[in-house]
């Protein structure tokens, strides 16, 4: 992919979200994801409608004239993405791929931190940590983010069959940002013995999970016989899904496995949202926002 | 029996196991796959019979190459069959059918019965020998060419009956000479005439010995039987007044006649007395004229090839059939 390219993908990913950002997700994201609290600015004077609960007495009083607190919300917020390029990810079976539904996600999430003036950092892993960006601020920094992560998950850039170790990603996390921020966890948890990891970080950090799913990994239609490769690991194998006892017992599978993991978050308290590839993410997403500021207010 | 002609292309059968090998080991990258992110709950599935049909479906293809190369190593079934090649003797039978040979000296019926009996007993006794048949009592007729169906022979024989009375009477150079009429454009390297009279030569323009004298030219023996006991024999007559009567006839056999007659062709002469001595002379002739057969042996192949091409055919068929339905497998 040249620079060229690169860019078009870019500034096409930022015509996608700008709407969301601006419009969808304008209020409810600045009011979701909160600071430590108010900071006090400055005093300025007592104009007409302001709470009287805000006037400071002791400049008042020398003034002679009132004087009102000013408070701004601190927001210095720093959000992290954690993004999952394993090959796992390259797949789909609705136009896009979940890894494309993902970078739009991530690109989505970093635009509306940084219109809040939140810095934004990414770490891009797989079984390794493959890209850390280090959170900043500024629109700048939001293109590189998209950028690197574009390029990072281009065909010739991503080895093949590499698996997926949120463990990794996570103990790296912990080490990196040491003040609390807001994680965004972008991967489809196709991975095992992350659970402590993942206790840990949410303890120290708000995080959020971002599951990442294809309709076709929970339900399989009857298509005969078909020979499938493990995109994670290149194995084969041959599946046959025209009976019904078959096909039900693989979506069964996969529905169990999706209890587990949800009753795992909800254990430990951890939000999470699940984003089908075959639907738009905003919905999702809104409903996600929506349900924290409930939470919050 | 079973062979195949050029064996060595059976060699090629070492491919089969390279190719399945071969075909195992690199599977996964001769056909295509459809990928998937995980396989993790799907290997909780148990198997099919259909996955595991299609797994081995591949063997169908091995084998059609296997019955291929079979084809190609000229399989043949051959069957062992013999051919005679040694050409039979040709032989006439020629008959006395006078009213004499109505003398009841002989048993069953009369000389006619048994010596037509015997004669087909002769006939039955002998395999790949053209047989003809003269009569001759007053006159002489051909009854039959040289033949090998035996069964047409035999039933002729059956037929023959005693001349009418017009024609009555014994024409030994005639019944000879119509023989040899038989025999003489022949091929055979061994002809023969087996004369069998019961009197004198007392009709006919030949004279025996002439006739002789010519199946000598033409290289037949003659081998002449006299048939009738010694002294006398019953003859039946007619009466229009009392009906049948038996007359005695002494019995009158030219003997010097057909010596000389057998001497001049390198034959033999027999004397017949009864049934039993005239069974025996014809056992003596059969063992005198054996033919000697020499049997060439050889095995005839068929070629099997077509069997096997069509085998792998169908195998083929079988295997593109199953492959594009039952066992259509994606991608």
């Amino acid at each position: 992919m040249d620079t060229k390219e690169l860019l078009k993908r870019v500034r096409q990913i930022e015509i996608n979200i700008r709407g969301v950002v601006n419009e969808v997700f304008a209020g409810e994201y600045h009011s979701v994801f909160k600071g430590r609290g108010m900071e006090f600015a400055e005093v300025r004077e007592y104009q007409h409608g302001d709470d009287v609960r805000n006037i400071d007495w002791n400049v008042s009083a020398r003034m002679n004239r009132p004087f009102v607190k000013v408070f701004d919300e601190e927001r210095e917020l720093t959000v992290m993405l954690l993004f999952d390029c394993s090959a796992s990810e390259v797949f789909g079976s609705r136009g896009q791929v979940k890894r494309d539904v993902a970078t739009e996600i991530a690109a989505l999430m970093a635009s509306s931190a940084i219109k809040n003036n939140d810095k934004v950092g990414l770490i891009i892993f797989s079984d390794k940590i493959e890209k850390f960006v280090p959170p900043r601020k500024g629109r700048q920094h939001v293109l590189r983010v998209i950028r690197e992560l574009i390029y990072m998950l281009d065909d010739d850039n991503v080895q093949r069959h590499t698996n997926t170790d949120i463990a990794v990603a996570l103990e790296y996390l912990n080490q990196i940002v040491k003040r609390r921020a807001t994680v965004f966890l972008i991967s489809d948890f196709m991975a095992d013995g992350f659970e402590k990891d993942l206790q840990i970080a949410n303890k120290r950090h708000d995080l959020v999970g971002i599951r990442i799913v294809d309709p076709l990994e929970e339900k399989l239609p009857a298509v005969g016989l078909i020979e499938l490769e493990d995109l994670e690991t290149g194995e084969v194998m041959l599946l046959d899904t025209s009976q019904q006892a078959i096909r039900k017992s693989i979506s069964d599978n996969a529905s169990g496995e999706k209890l587990k993991l949800e009753r795992f978050f909800k254990s430990i308290g951890m939000d999470f949202i699940d984003i089908y590839t075959h639907e738009s993410y905003v919905r999702p997403l809104t409903k996600f926002f929506r349900m924290r500021a409930k939470r919050f207010h | 029996m079973f062979r195949f002609a050029n064996p060595e292309y059976l060699f090629l059968l070492i491919i089969i196991p390279l190719i399945a090998v071969y075909y195992l080991r690199r599977q996964r990258r001769l056909s295509g796959h459809v990928k998937f992110s995980t396989l993790r709950h799907l290997k909780k599935v148990p198997r099919t019979l259909k996955q595991t049909l299609r797994r081995y479906l591949f063997l169908l293809r091995l084998g059609v190459l296997a019955l291929l190369i079979l084809g190609l190593a000229r399989p043949q079934s051959g069957s062992k069959q013999e051919e005679i090649i040694t050409e039979g003797i040709d032989i006439v039978l020629a008959l006395d059918v006078s009213s004499s040979m109505l003398a009841e000296d002989f048993r069953p019926e009369n000389r006619l019965g048994a010596s037509k009996e015997v004669a087909k007993e002769f006939v039955e006794g002998r395999t790949n020998d053209p047989i003809g048949m003269v009569v001759f009592a007053g006159e002489a007729f051909s009854q039959c060419p040289l033949t090998l169906d035996y069964g047409v022979l035999m039933q002729i024989m059956d037929q023959t009956d005693i001349a009418p009375s017009e024609w009555d009477g014994t024409a030994i150079g005639n019944g000879l000479a119509t023989a040899v009429a038989r025999l003489k454009d022949s091929k055979a390297k061994s002809k023969v005439v087996i004369l069998l009279t019961d009197g004198e030569n007392n009709a006919g323009e030949v004279d025996p010995v002439t006739a002789a004298q010519v199946a000598q030219t033409f290289d037949i023996r003659v081998y002449t039987i006299g048939v009738g006991s010694r002294g006398t024999a019953p003859i039946p007559r007619v009466d229009p007044l009392f009906g049948k009567r038996y007359v005695q006839v002494p019995v009158s056999i030219d003997e010097d006649l057909l010596k000389r007659i057998a001497a001049i062709t390198e034959g033999q002469y027999f004397r017949a007395t009864n049934t039993e001595k005239l069974r025996e002379i014809y056992a003596q002739i059969d063992e005198l004229e054996k033919t000697k057969i020499e049997v060439k042996e050889f095995t005839k192949y068929s070629e099997l090839f077509i069997n096997y091409a069509g085998a792998a055919l169908l195998l083929l068929l079988l295997e593109v059939l199953l492959m594009n339905t039952y066992l259509r497998k994606l991608p």
